[in-house]
């Protein structure tokens, strides 16, 4: 909303006006300063003046000779315009004048005729782009002033963005009346000529919906004669950012913004029956609104209806059918007062904010009404030539009454902390026109423009934000008991172990297509997917169920910028439709690790060229966050979805499937287009997490260890980890560590061979060779009954 | 021959045919020439028992100081020698330090969770919790609770995505802020409340510079006996210096948050300027920047949550991650969060 302020000038006499400095006023008001847009003019040259003679150019036909009184007798000044006539009042600029553009006006010849200035324009001006003729101002305004006068130049205009709990705001009244109250200032409600005549409008007004329309008021105008404003008016209206459109609807949008009631215009002549009725709409209506658009109204659409059927869209946009037009002569205005929540579904139903819809729903003043009315049918009457009739039609569908409440000084005290006097709190309220009666508790009397305003908290507000919302002094209470829980603290170390591996941090949206999901080959129907009713793409109206698909896109998005190796990992959201455990309204929904990573991995040596990512350096990575968390968990070969089916792992906790680390199945990866091998995973987060017991302390053995090496020939098939716990078995706690250190798979067809070195160590003893030979012969032994595996070289 | 004057000459040639030699081989070459059986020193050895025998003792006194004198001479020797030795060894064993031949992989915490965490730990310190809740969640928390009228525009498909799941008495939604975090916890909780929310939320925005349907927000609750207005100021301003930097100051003024009365938006002074420099790239002049959302939580608000409105109070804060870090890092577009392009993320370690 903009507020010009030559405009506010006619309601409050401010303390100052550099604009920064009410900039900050309307700040600490709570009204945004959005812009501020000072307008300057160096038109000490330019000044009204009036036609007193006009003749033809003898050496010219589309340009004539006129002399114009700008008060110290009249100058002889040619001009191209054919739109005046003698006696009209004209802007001129006279010699000496620098109009914008940098455009000197001086005194020239033009084909032998001397011509001393110019009559200008909107255009030459820069007030407007209308050039189809010079200015033409209304009869009375006083000859020889300077023009900067008529169009209140130098200005300022304050862009506002307006909370929307304060409708009042949204008006110049509104903001001179902030002002007021902080300034300690007065302020004033600038009065119209209002002389009207006898007679009440000749119309019936219904309310058929009350609790839509709470209040109707109607006036009449007569002979109305339609054409421009007064041109100051349409000055002021531009710099507000409204279009001047006619004198009656110009009328209007003045009182809307000057007092912050919408209004709307009828043409009286085209409603049917001489009636007007509030109602709701039903399906297959249509209304033809202003802006020539056909509109499908609905059963919660609230339309006035004539006669005849639908005519204007409650406080929203008036209808074709009585439209104010050139050729109107009576004129009802209507002043209204409508449900708020109303307005603002048919708005937006109908893609239909405007000024007047705005205002509306944010709620407007049921009291200022008649007010308005009253102003705007005089201002028609004004600047028309008509008459306003004396009487208002005002139905009432539902009344509201000011807003009553009680407030303690407790109330102010525990919100803004000790300090306030009743005096102190009665003297802000009055300032903003509240009623205040008795001390503890004062008893405040709301006025209606402030629907705010309801409640003790409403109040203690407005005493912060007139008293200054930075006079408060700080202080820092603490809490009882704050802190990481473990779960928190071991995610943020999960997340220094994956970045210490390599690994980038992602975050990636959530939404996905069945496409997304069919390239992964999860077997998911549409139906076990949670979907978005109102997606911002169709083709994404899907919640993920698995972090691959937006990590995948991530990686893709990389190789295809340039870089080679990308390793990203997520920890987000995952979303399913089966009713959540902890709260069934919901959606069942929890957080997953997930990693993707592609080309090099790990240790980078010059010279030497790095592992590439595959199945076993997701493993690793995995292994490395078991470690790191100390997490205990079995580790089997699986074929999931999307998965590649003989290089991924199931890793279960707890004896519950936690997620699956491995590689991309080869088909999927051909779908998201990522070249070579990629190594995923997907582990749900909450057991990662989950606490873990405490370690106990061990002292390490002081004996000396023996280390010795078994390489086994198995079946290709054989898990490692299967050789490593059997043969571990039979060692008992003598046995300190076991590893493979080769695996070759070339000894024979369906063969693999296995060397693992073994370290013995007693806790209390030194080992002899005899308990030795029965360790290692016990883990041939064990080696060959379970597993069938052969001892290499034996 | 003299042995006396032999010696003399040979312990004045020691020191040349000593430095002749310039490394190990030469100096035992030196060394056999020196004091070997060929030497001078050998030959004189061999010549003692054909002396006088009232000779000897002078002769042999005198061999042996000249032997050990020598003897010092070659051990000096070998150490310079040795020690060349070894520092041309060093040499050839010596790398170009500014060549990277390993590197250790390290990849890096997105930025948006580093601001998540950073942030939270300045709370944490304050004594809050850190809580979560669900991003599917029932328009009941999202809204109600929180004060916000069920014709709100907020609620409608502009503004808000809705889920196509469960009983439509009980909408679910994807939650626009953490706040509904609040209402989970005071439900569950009596005061006093001082914990903090970072999180995920959506709203139907299209992406640009500054929107993501999908964005972050830590919200603060701290819900006590005596939390006033000042409270307020004071912990927000603590927590704008600590993310800021010491020098920063605060400014809050009136706004509207369905959720809070007062509410207030809270503005920090511009860390790039002095305050207000004509045409300042961080805040174009203002001096300040706008930052967060904010006030006492609504007396509503907490009567939902079944606490007593005039026994506790409190205050509540809502904070874009996105937005802290886009102003500290100077970052122009909050799309580089959602990308996830590795020489973004790695800028930020």
């Amino acid at each position: 909303m903009r507020v010009p302020l030559a405009w506010l000038d006619e309601f409050i006499d401010l303390p100052t006006r550099d604009p920064s400095e009410l900039a900050l006023a309307f700040t600490m008001l709570g009204h945004e300063v959005e812009g501020v847009t000072e307008l300057s003019s160096d038109w000490s040259d330019v000044f009204v003046g009036r036609v007193v003679g006009i003749e033809p150019h003898p050496d010219a036909d589309r340009i004539r000779v006129c002399q114009v009184d700008i008060g110290a007798g009249s100058s002889q000044i040619i001009c191209g315009a054919w739109n005046f006539e003698v006696g009209a009042t004209v802007a001129v600029a006279t010699p000496g004048a620098v109009l914008p553009g940098e455009f000197e006006i001086g005194e020239r010849e033009i084909r032998g005729v001397v011509s001393r200035g110019m009559i200008c324009s909107e255009r030459e001006l820069g007030l407007g782009d209308d050039h189809t003729g010079i200015i033409v101002l209304e009869d009375g305004i006083e000859v020889g002033i300077p023009f900067s006068e008529v169009v209140e130049l130098p200005d300022v205009v304050f862009d506002f963005s307006i909370t929307p709990n304060r409708p009042d705001a949204m008006s110049v009244l509104g903001m001179a009346r902030d002002l007021a109250a902080h300034f300690d200032i007065e302020y004033r409600i600038p009065q119209v000529y209002w002389k009207p005549v006898a007679g009440v409008p000749d119309l019936r007004v219904k309310i058929e919906d009350p609790l839509g329309c709470r209040r109707f008021t109607a006036m009449e105008i007569r002979d109305v004669s339609v054409g421009p404003s007064p041109f100051k008016i349409r000055q002021r209206l531009r710099k507000a950012g409204v279009r001047p459109i006619s004198n009656v609807v110009d009328a209007t949008n003045y009182v809307m913004l000057e007092l912050g009631h919408p209004l709307h215009a009828f043409d009286a002549d085209s409603v049917v029956d001489r009636e007007l009725v509030v109602a709701r709409a039903w399906d297959g209506q249509t209304l033809t609104t202003l802006d020539g658009v056909e509109r499908h109204l609905s059963p919660e659409d609230l339309i006035i209806y004539d006669g005849q059927g639908p005519t204007s869209m409650s406080g929203t946009m008036g209808g074709a059918r009585s439209e104010v037009s050139a050729s109107t002569t009576r004129v009802f205005m209507e002043a209204a007062s409508w449900d708020p929540p109303t307005i603002m579904f048919m708005a937006r139903r109908h893609d239909l904010r405007s000024e007047a819809s705005t205002r509306f729903e944010r709620g407007v003043d049921f009291n200022l009404a008649e007010v308005a009315n009253q102003r705007a049918s005089a201002l028609v009457a004004e600047w028309s030539g008509g008459e306003a009739l004396e009487g208002v039609i005002d139905v009432v569908g539902t009344p509201e009454h000011p807003a009553q409440v009680d407030l303690r000084l407790a109330d102010v005290d525990r919100l803004l902390g000790p300090g306030f006097t009743v005096e102190e709190v009665t003297s802000i309220l009055r300032r903003l026109g509240m009623g205040v009666d008795g001390s503890d508790p004062m008893h405040v009397i709301v006025p209606t423009f402030r629907p705010d305003v309801t409640r003790p908290a409403d109040l203690v507000e407005e005493i912060a934000r007139i008293y200054g919302y930075d006079r408060f002094a700080p202080s820092i209470p603490t809490g009882p008991t704050g802190g990481l829980t473990g779960e928190q603290r071991r995610q943020r170390k999960l997340h220094q172990v994956l970045v210490g591996a390599g690994l980038s941090q992602a975050i990636t949206l959530p939404f996905v297509s069945g496409r997304h999901l069919m390239d992964l080959g999860l077997p998911l129907g549409e139906a076990d997917l949670l979907t978005i009713k109102n997606p911002l793409r169709e083709e994404e109206s899907k919640l993920r169920p698995t972090l691959l698909p937006g990590l995948l896109e991530a990686v893709r998005y990389n190789l295809s910028h340039g870089s080679n190796s990308v390793s990203l990992f997520e920890v987000g959201s995952v979303f399913f439709t089966e009713p959540a455990e902890w709260d069934p309204r919901l959606p069942e929904q929890y957080q997953r690790l997930s990693w993707v990573r592609v080309g090099d991995v790990g240790l980078g040596t010059l010279g030497v060229h790095p592992r590439t990512a595959d199945a076993s350096v997701s493993l690793g990575v995995w292994r490395l966050i078991q470690d790191a968390l100390g997490i205990s968990a079995g580790v089997s070969s699986s074929s999931p979805p999307g998965f590649h089916p003989t290089r991924t792992a199931e890793i279960t906790i707890g004896g519950r499937v936690a997620g699956h680390v491995g590689e991309l199945s080869p088909r999927a990866a051909r779908l998201y287009d990522l070249p070579g091998r990629v190594a995923i995973a997907e582990v749900d987060l909450a057991p990662l997490l989950a606490p873990i017991p405490p370690a106990r302390g061990v002292a390490p053995s002081q004996y000396p260890h023996v280390d010795f090496d078994l390489s086994f020939l198995v079946d290709s098939g054989v898990a490692a980890a299967d050789l490593i716990s059997q043969t571990s078995e039979t060692a008992g706690t003598l046995l300190e560590s076991a590893r493979v250190f080769d695996e070759f798979a070339g000894v024979a067809h369906g063969k693999k061979a296995l060397a693992i070195r073994y370290r013995l160590r007693a806790s209390d003893r030194t080992l002899t060779s005899d308990e030795i030979a029965v360790v290692r012969a016990g883990m041939i032994t064990a080696a060959a009954a379970a597993l069938g595996a052969e001892l290499r070289g034996a | 021959m003299d042995p006396n004057l032999s010696l003399d000459e040979l312990l004045a040639s020691a020191e040349g045919v000593l430095t002749g030699a310039t490394d190990l081989v030469g100096l035992e070459r030196a060394e056999a020439s020196l004091l070997g059986r060929n030497s001078v020193v050998g030959e004189i050895r061999r010549a003692m028992s054909g002396l006088d025998p009232s000779e000897r003792p002078r002769v042999g006194a005198r061999l042996q100081e000249v032997t050990t004198v020598i003897a010092g001479l070659i051990a000096t020797r070998r150490v310079e020698l040795e020690a060349v030795g070894e520092s041309e060894l060093l040499r050839d064993d010596g790398v170009d330090v500014t060549l990277e031949r390993v590197t250790f992989p390290r990849g890096a915490i997105h930025l948006i969770q580093q601001t998540i965490d950073e942030v939270t730990d300045v709370f944490v310190g304050l004594g809050y919790m850190v809580a979560s809740g669900p991003e599917a969640e029932l328009a009941w928390y999202n809204f109600d609770a929180l004060n916000t009228p069920p014709t709100h525009p907020a609620r409608l498909e502009t503004d808000t995505m809705y889920l196509d799941w469960g009983n439509p008495d009980d909408q679910v939604l994807l939650r626009t802020h953490t706040s509904p975090v609040q209402a989970r916890w005071m439900e569950s909780h009596e005061p006093p409340v001082y914990i903090v929310v970072p999180g995920r939320a959506y709203r139907t925005d299209t992406i640009d510079a500054t929107h993501l349907p999908v964005f972050h927000q830590i919200e603060g609750l701290a819900v006590d006996r005596g939390i006033t207005f000042g409270d307020l100021r004071g912990t927000l301003l603590h927590f704008a210096r600590e993310f800021f930097g010491p020098q920063t100051e605060v400014r809050l003024r009136p706004s509207f948050f369905p959720f809070t009365e007062p509410s207030a938006e809270l503005d920090v002074s511009c860390f790039a300027c002095d305050g207000g420099e004509v045409g300042c790239r961080v805040c174009g002049g203002s001096g300040w920047l706008e930052m967060l959302g904010c006030g006492m939580v609504d007396p509503n608000v907490l009567e939902t949550a079944g606490y007593d409105p005039s026994e506790v109070s409190g205050f509540a804060f809502g904070v874009g991650p996105e937005r802290l870090a886009m102003v500290r890092h100077g970052i122009e577009s909050i799309r580089h969060f959602i990308d996830n392009d590795i020489r973004f993320l790695r800028q930020f370690r």
